[in-house]
């Protein structure tokens, strides 16, 4: 009898932990915190000539999946024109909003811009900026427009950390983007 | 969840000499029993490893092996469902003469042997890498060493990341028990490898096929268990130490173990411990960059046997760094597509045992306790308690680009699961001689924590979980059934726009198995086994939401899946004779609701570019093969060992292939036993071949390059054993895989897209022994 009260407290012992509870993970929930992420660039094209700024934009909020992109709008320039374009990028998926151009910025010898227009006629581009090492980089260039065309406009940010020759070649891209252009 | 049954299986062995002096007359006879039921074993195979002579128990469980010479022999005893056992005896003149006084059958020895059983019905296919198979795989990773196993392949992220596929099922679909407690890291990855110390093992087993009841949810696939000899109770100190070094990489790897008791107290202990380090590999054309790892693992285990009770405490750690191949780094398709077009990696580089970004850092701790009694009558108790910390820091190629944060060097993505497992288990007592069986009560509770870039939502998960078992075994039939319900609650929290949103799942199922196991004579057995197991959607397929860069697609989770059913029919027979042996195992799976990544019609928009998306979906599947083995020593000292593995697996609601499915295989190889020289002896040299399908069982246009081509591999190895004294042994492998640094991709390696596998392997491998008792 004194043996099997024994085993009995044993036993409920051994049972006790089964029903164990500990941490609860909700108490401890860290916002997310994605380092690389970018969720809006932004074209500046100033008219050299008449001096008005037209301003286009890619964004999504709440960055890859979750809602679809917030604004992604079409560039409209007019043919045979002269521009200076200026390019920013922002994480705004952050509070307060990250400011990723002052990283490039800081970064410039591992960044390249490169903007390629589809078909390569509908308008030329030239870098108006450089890094320490005298590589192009493209936060600002010159855009002259051909005749009128409708196509997309690629705009990269090409991650080249210690690779960066000034081509498009080495590295990864930050930005791949296709936006919808019109020229008339 | 530890769940093994420790048997005391008595061998009994008794020697009569016939004869005075007969040179070659001994008799080796007895009874083989499992002492827990107190019932003989039909069918165990006793074989005389360095004679290669073998009989099979009869009815009664009593065996004889007649016209042996004096000397000393190494016995294998093997069983379906138990594992198998070795034992060294001696039988000497001295003995003789004591034989001759009593001129009846006495005992020569009374040995008392703890042997595992895997509690596995006997009627699913169990596959057993151990003793020098298993030595010969060292230095590799769990998975990669269960490789040469039928039915076994891998899932590969480069070289260093290996998860164990079985019958084309794998992370979350294959429960890994190790040490008898249920593996729990984020196996959902498939770039997360079982964070185990292969070194730990001396049997790593595989169950093919859905073993739910036995080992809960999850189960669908099979189970590997990873287990390590009982404790060394009444020995002297002992140990043994490997060493391997391997020319790709330029990898070494030393583990070493000792272990030893104190018999007077009952206590027993064992200390282990293993070092890797390796650098970049290479393919036949190119190095890789960033592809070296780093390892640290260790283990301390303590036991107290007393009379029936016995408790064991174990701990271990597992420390690794694995360097992510940086070529394999994307940001967009066009990044991706420009590596394929250009054939081999953008980034190149030489040898260098620096591990850089892209990396992981994954440590695993397991602390456990167990204790079990036996009661006189039979009854027997076992209870273990578990804690398992998993630390997962994965480091991005990239730094952040803000410095003072780059600074701090903090991984992007970290992850902490806490895992804690309880199972108490009683083994009843054998009912009218011939019912014995199991029932158990079982226990999770896990909590994960997340910090960095997005991708599964914190949770807190809790499961029990209830089975009992029954076997029965008459004359040549064993005939068992088994049922087990699980319950899971599973509660997520996550931030969605800011905001902290909290979601709540309940899942519950039935799992059942019945098999048959029957003898038809000595050489001839069969099994049909049919197993049900199921599985709760995990986290990520509820709640995936990103693009997944090494696989170049877009991911999204659905919370509203189901829990997935499998219903496993297996079919198996084996022969077994002197000269050759044939395994043949037949299985159809059919997989109610299997979750799988389905196509969407739209790509979807990122900032990257536009990526295919895939969401996670429920469809019925049919997963159905063919594992065929045979070893056939058609001369002596010439033997032919052939394995082949046939799989097709559809998706049956959409009448289409699935993807990710291993292609079919083939391994031959002819091994020729050497007769002893210079001290060596268990000489042999084997030739192999491996030929792998190429994978045309494939959606179209579902991929960014199409299956790799069938490949070929030669290999070759030497190995021998040097024995040093009575109780000193040493064990020497030299291998050469890829042997004519054949340039191929591998279907299942998820970096196929952007390098080719490894060029020629040189391999070394040595094992010291002291004071070994077997």
């Amino acid at each position: 009898m004194r043996n099997n009260k024994k085993i009995a407290l044993l036993l409920f012992l051994a049972a006790a932990p089964l029903f164990m509870q500990c941490k609860d993970s909700g108490e401890e929930l860290e916002p997310d915190e994605e380092n690389e992420l970018i969720t809006t660039v932004t074209l500046h094209f100033t008219d050299e000539a008449s001096g008005t700024t037209s301003t286009f934009l890619f964004q999504d909020k709440d960055g890859t999946g979750g809602n679809d992109a917030s604004q992604f709008d079409t560039i409209r320039l007019a043919p045979n024109s002269s521009y200076t374009l200026e390019l920013e990028f922002l994480d705004e998926s952050k509070n307060p909003t990250d400011d990723i151009t002052g990283e490039i910025l800081e970064e410039a010898v591992d960044h390249l811009v490169l903007i390629t227009p589809n078909p390569s006629t509908a308008l030329t581009y030239h870098y108006s900026d450089e890094d320490s090492n005298g590589l192009p980089l493209g936060l600002s260039g010159h855009v002259n427009t051909a005749s009128a065309v409708s196509g997309k406009l690629k705009v990269q940010l090409r991650h080249q950390p210690g690779t960066k020759d000034g081509t498009s070649t080495p590295g990864t891209d930050d930005v791949n983007i296709d936006f919808p252009l019109i020229i008339e | 969840m530890k769940y093994y049954i420790t048997l005391l299986l008595f061998l009994v062995i008794s020697s009569i000499s016939r004869g005075q002096k007969a040179d070659c007359q001994c008799f080796l006879k007895g009874v083989i029993k499992d002492q827990h039921t107190g019932l003989p074993l039909p069918g165990a195979t006793l074989l005389l490893l360095d004679k290669n002579q073998g009989v099979v128990t009869d009815l009664r469980g009593e065996y004889l092996l007649s016209g042996l010479c004096p000397g000393k022999y190494t016995i294998e005893c093997r069983m379906v469902g138990y594992s198998p056992f070795h034992l060294e005896i001696d039988l000497q003149e001295s003995h003789e003469e004591n034989i001759g006084l009593a001129e009846q059958e006495i005992h020569l020895k009374d040995i008392e042997i703890t042997a595992q059983r895997s509690d596995a019905p006997s009627s699913q296919p169990l596959d057993v890498l151990k003793g020098k198979a298993l030595f010969e795989t060292r230095g590799q990773t769990l998975a990669e060493s269960m490789k040469g196993l039928t039915g076994v392949s891998t899932l590969q992220t480069g070289n260093s990341i290996a998860k164990p596929v079985i019958h084309g099922l794998h992370s979350n679909r294959v429960l890994i028990m190790n040490n008898g407690v249920r593996q729990e890291g984020q196996q959902w990855g498939s770039e997360h490898a079982p964070e185990i110390d292969p070194f730990i093992a001396t049997q790593i087993s595989v169950i093919k096929g859905a073993a739910g009841v036995r080992y809960g949810s999850d189960a669908i696939g099979g189970v590997i268990r990873v287990d390590m000899d009982e404790l060394p109770y009444n020995s002297p100190i002992s140990g043994e130490i490997n060493t391997v070094g391997l020319t790709n990489g330029r990898q070494g790897v030393v583990s070493g173990t000792v272990q030893g008791s104190l018999p007077k107290v009952g206590l027993a202990w064992r200390a282990q411990g293993t070092i890797k380090r390796g650098g970049n590999t290479k393919t036949p054309d190119y190095y890789l960059d960033n592809t070296g790892t780093k390892e640290r693992n260790f283990s301390l285990s303590t036991g107290y046997r007393y009379k029936g009770f016995g408790i064991d405490a174990f701990y271990s750690l597992f420390d690794t760094h694995i360097g992510l191949f940086s070529g394999s780094h994307i940001g967009s398709i066009t990044d991706l597509l420009q590596v394929i077009e250009n054939g081999e990696p953008l980034i190149q580089s030489g040898f260098t045992y620096l591990v850089g970004r892209p990396r992981q850092e994954v440590r695993h701790q397991l602390a456990k306790v167990e204790a079990h009694y036996h009661f006189p009558d039979g009854n027997r108790l076992q209870w273990t308690l578990a804690n398992q910390r998993n630390d997962r820091s994965e480091y991005d190629l990239h730094t952040p680009r803000n410095d003072s944060i780059a600074a701090l060097n903090h991984p992007e993505l970290a992850m902490k699961l806490n895992t804690l497992t309880t199972d108490l288990l009683w083994d009843h007592k054998p009912l009218a001689g011939k019912f014995t069986g199991q029932m158990g009560i079982s226990t999770l509770y896990q909590y994960n924590l997340m910090t960095g870039r997005p991708l599964i939502p914190n949770f807190n998960q809790w499961t029990v979980g209830l089975f009992a078992m029954e076997r029965y075994t008459h004359k040549q039939w064993e005939l068992e059934a088994g049922v087990r319900f699980d319950y899971r609650n599973l509660l997520t929290h996550q931030f969605v726009n800011q905001q902290k949103v909290s979601n709540e799942f309940n899942f519950s199922n039935f799992s059942g198995t019945t098999g048959a196991n029957y003898r038809f004579n000595d050489q001839l057995s069969a099994q049909l086994n049919v197993g049900t197991a199921w599985r709760a959607p995990n986290v990520s397929e509820l709640f995936s939401d990103g693009v997944h860069h090494g696989a170049a697609a877009y991911e999204r989770g659905d919370a509203s899946l189901g829990v997935e059913m499998a219903y496993n029919n297996q079919l198996s027979v084996q022969y077994r004779s002197d000269r050759l042996t044939i395994e043949l195992g037949t299985y159809l799976n059919r997989i109610h609701n299997y979750i799988y990544l389905n196509p969407l019609p739209d790509p979807i928009l990122t900032i990257r570019g536009a990526f295919p998306a895939f969401q996670y979906t429920q469809t019925n599947a049919s997963f159905k093969g063919i594992d065929l083995s045979g070893l056939w020593s058609f001369v002596p000292a010439l033997s032919w060992s052939s394995k082949a593995t046939y799989l097709r697996a559809y998706d049956l609601s959409n009448d289409q292939y699935l993807v990710m499915i291993p292609p079919n295989r083939i391994e031959n190889s002819i091994i020729w036993k050497i007769p002893p020289v210079a001290g060596l002896t268990d000489l042999h040299l084997t030739f192999g071949n491996l030929w792998v399908a190429q994978q045309k069982r494939v959606l179209p246009n579902s991929d960014y390059a199409p299956p790799p081509p069938a490949y070929s591999l030669w290999n070759a190895k030497l190995s021998a054993e040097l024995p040093l004294s009575e109780s000193n042994k040493l064990n020497i492998s030299l291998a050469v895989d890829n042997l004519f640094n054949t340039r191929y991709r591998d279907y299942m390696n998820r970096l196929r897209y952007y390098s080719l596998e490894l060029g020629r392997q040189v391999s070394i491998r040595l094992k010291w022994q002291f004071n070994t008792q077997s």
